[in-house]
């Protein structure tokens, strides 16, 4: 194991083009060179792609690891889809996910990186589980069916991180976001999660001049974190948390919003005057799956200050409409998307997963 | 096409017993060779299966239709707990590559082995299949037990996306010929059946760890070789199944002991160091699925009485001591120091 020699931290970041990577860039341009969420002076920060490697494959793992010689690891890289996805194609979510942080892992280690944040979500929980959810509750029992293969790939991460401090003393660690909106997320109807779901149907029913209909009552309640947000509490983990635990990162339990609530704030936010109703022959979903931030919020030693939801919703539907033509909206051909089609020939979407 | 049946694994426990049932039953009998099968019996000296390369140049070599995959690294609790990134990883890698590679080149069936100390720590007993994943494993485990339980994921992936024909077999505690007896690293038959042998050449006492108290299921390997044939032959659900002795058969450390005492001759001070841990008092694990199901298709099982099995265990070991794994070649290639 040889450790890069080299007075210029590094920092990589996988999956650096998708929601959470896009939200990174922005804070780290963004913030005061030196401050608690801003780059540190000399650090060189690397947003990759699947363009640049395709993660499942050794070889193009270690080369990326060769290139750049990172010295720490944001690990966002992950195959991600909606649900039909993810029940049509369980053996690919399984093992294309194990594959890219196997690989991430091991080239992370090899090469003496010191240390690596990897992503897990809310949404690899247990589906039989009491509620709110913990950190110690992610391997109590079996996941939601469906997310079956990228939830077992997820969680094998925190198993993995933890063989990896036993045997090596490697810190390895990881974040367990909650459901995460904001700018460069996928909007793709077939694939999207709920907030974006919202805004890319209310901006066609505007367009078009059609009703915009909420699948549901609008009565279940999520807890919802700004993608920008999420991105300084990644860096706060990479600077101050040492610990092999995962941990939380999302607004409080008692922060919870109906999906009415959110509809009504992205009708707001389009600027939509026509028909708005609730389709309530449509499934709800479980009503609640609160995540206790108790964890977050003792280890950041001071108040962390979460956007605004309206505030945050806005800025995303801005971004939304005036990014239009480049956004992954799922209806261009040419786009990089996951289509449907045997897994050799995929182009893969390598983003960060928001949960459901 | 006449089948072939590759057994990775091929020169373990329960390797060796598969190919003693094959070699013995008659031709077309329900546990026996099917005229033109043809069995391979690899190990690790052949196949590096954490190799991906390795793996496929095997299956490209004996093209087989079928597959029951027993290789793993394995190790006692001080291996395990010391080197848990390694038990974790390999396996992984090991069961990926012979999945994938099965999944490749069309194989009709895979029967993988997990164990039933994958299961939860903590579960309420008996242990059934439907309750693998129910918490997380005992840590002194955890590499093995984690990546284990990761076929079965698989299994269902393979099958749900591709529509495999992928299982998994859950043993209990296995014994018999050509078993680990390294006293680091064996199994507690195994163990006492070696501390025992070294006590009455070196006419020293026989400790047993512990009080003797608990009670375990024990299934003799050349019986649960058949119920790897009966699977192969007869069982094509994505579930995995039980392989065990019933729940109510689980027998003391003690009488274990005293079993082996006899059989090896022994005749010196018997003693239980009630210094040493013990252990869960029990552990059972259900084997009503297995036995109403081969009672299905044909005759009930039988199971070999245990002090028959142990007896011929001893006899084996003591004729083949010095050919027998008894720590002398530490860690095969596939060796966990590597990390």
């Amino acid at each position: 194991m040889s450790s890069p020699l080299q007075s210029t931290p590094v920092v990589l970041v996988t999956g650096g083009t998708g929601l959470v990577g896009y939200a990174l860039r922005h804070v780290i341009e963004t913030e005061l060179v030196g401050s608690r969420y801003g780059r540190r002076e000399g650090e060189q920060w690397v947003f990759v792609s699947s363009k640049e490697a395709d993660l499942r494959d050794p070889e193009q793992t270690r080369r990326l690891f060769e290139k750049y010689k990172p010295t720490h690891v944001i690990h966002l890289a992950a195959l991600v889809g909606g649900l039909y996805k993810n029940m049509k194609y369980k053996l690919s979510f399984l093992r294309d996910n194990t594959l890219i942080n196997d690989n991430v892992l091991h080239f992370a280690h090899a090469t003496g990186v010191s240390k690596v944040i990897s992503c897990l979500s809310t949404c690899v929980f247990p589906d039989k589980v009491s509620y709110p959810l913990d950190e110690t509750k992610i391997h109590l029992g079996l996941p939601h069916e469906s997310n079956f293969g990228y939830a077992h790939a997820k969680r094998m991460v925190d198993v993995a991180n933890h063989a990896y401090k036993d045997q090596f003393g490697s810190n390895f660690t990881a974040a367990i976001p909650t459901n995460i909106f904001g700018p460069n997320d996928n909007f793709d109807l077939e694939d999207s999660h709920v907030i974006p779901a919202l805004i890319h149907k209310c901006f066609l029913a505007k367009r078009n001049n059609t009703p915009f209909a909420v699948s549901g009552s609008g009565k279940p309640l999520r807890q919802f974190i700004y993608s920008y947000d999420l991105a300084k509490l990644l860096i706060w983990q990479l600077r101050e948390y040492d610990d092999v635990e995962p941990v939380i990162l999302s607004v409080g339990e008692d922060e919870e919003l109906s999906i009415k609530q959110v509809a009504d704030a992205v009708v707001n936010a389009i600027g939509f005057e026509g028909e708005y109703t609730f389709d309530t022959s449509r499934a709800d979903g479980q009503f609640r799956k609160p995540a206790s931030n108790k964890k977050l919020l003792s280890q950041l030693h001071d108040d962390f200050a979460f956007t605004p939801f309206d505030s945050a919703l806005h800025d995303t539907v801005r971004w939304f409409v005036d990014n239009y033509d480049h956004a992954r909206t799922g209806n261009v051909k040419g786009k990089e998307q996951l289509r449907d089609a045997p897994i050799a020939t995929h182009t893969k979407v390598v983003a960060m997963n928001g949960s459901h | 096409m006449p089948n072939v049946i590759l057994v990775t694994g091929g020169h373990g426990l329960v390797g060796k017993a598969i190919k003693h049932v094959i070699d013995t039953e008659p031709v077309g009998s329900r546990y026996g060779r099917k005229e033109g099968e043809t069995w391979v019996f690899a190990t690790s000296k052949e196949a590096d299966l954490r190799d991906e390369a390795q793996t496929k140049a095997l299956f490209e070599k004996y093209k087989p239709t079928h597959v029951i995959h027993l290789a793993a690294l394995v190790g006692g609790l001080f291996m395990n707990m010391k080197y848990k990134l390694s038990f974790l990883r390999d396996n992984i890698l090991i069961n990926s590559n012979v999945l994938h590679t099965s999944y490749e080149t069309h194989v009709d069936k895979v029967i993988s082995c997990l164990s039933t100390c994958v299961f939860p720590a903590n579960i309420d007993p008996p242990l059934v299949e439907s309750k693998i994943h129910l918490g997380p494993p005992h840590e002194s485990n955890f590499g093995y037990a984690h990546a284990k339980r990761l076929v079965d994921i698989a299994n269902h992936a393979y099958k749900e996306e591709h529509g495999c024909n992928f299982t998994a077999a859950i043993p209990t505690n296995i014994f018999g010929p050509y078993d680990n007896f390294d006293l680091d690293d064996s199994h507690v038959i195994p163990g006492l059946i070696h501390k025992c042998y070294l006590a009455k050449k070196n006419g020293t006492p026989f400790t047993v760890a512990g009080t003797g108290n608990p009670l375990r299921q024990f299934v003799y390997s050349y019986d649960l070789a058949k119920m790897f044939i009966w699977q192969l032959r007869e069982y094509d659900d994505v579930e995995p199944i039980i392989f065990s002795v019933g729940e109510n058969e689980d027998i003391s450390i003690r009488s274990v002991a005293e079993a082996i005492v006899k059989a090896i001759g022994f005749e010196g001070e018997v003693k239980f160091d009630t210094t040493k841990a013990d252990g869960q008092y029990r552990k059972p694990a259900s084997n009503e699925k297995l036995l109403s199901l081969i009672k299905a298709g044909g005759d009930p099982f039988v199971f070999t009485p245990f002090d028959s099995a142990l007896n011929d265990t001893v006899k084996w070991f003591v004729e083949n001591y010095d050919n027998a794994r008894t720590g002398k070649e530490k860690l095969a290639a596939a060796g966990a120091a590597r990390a």
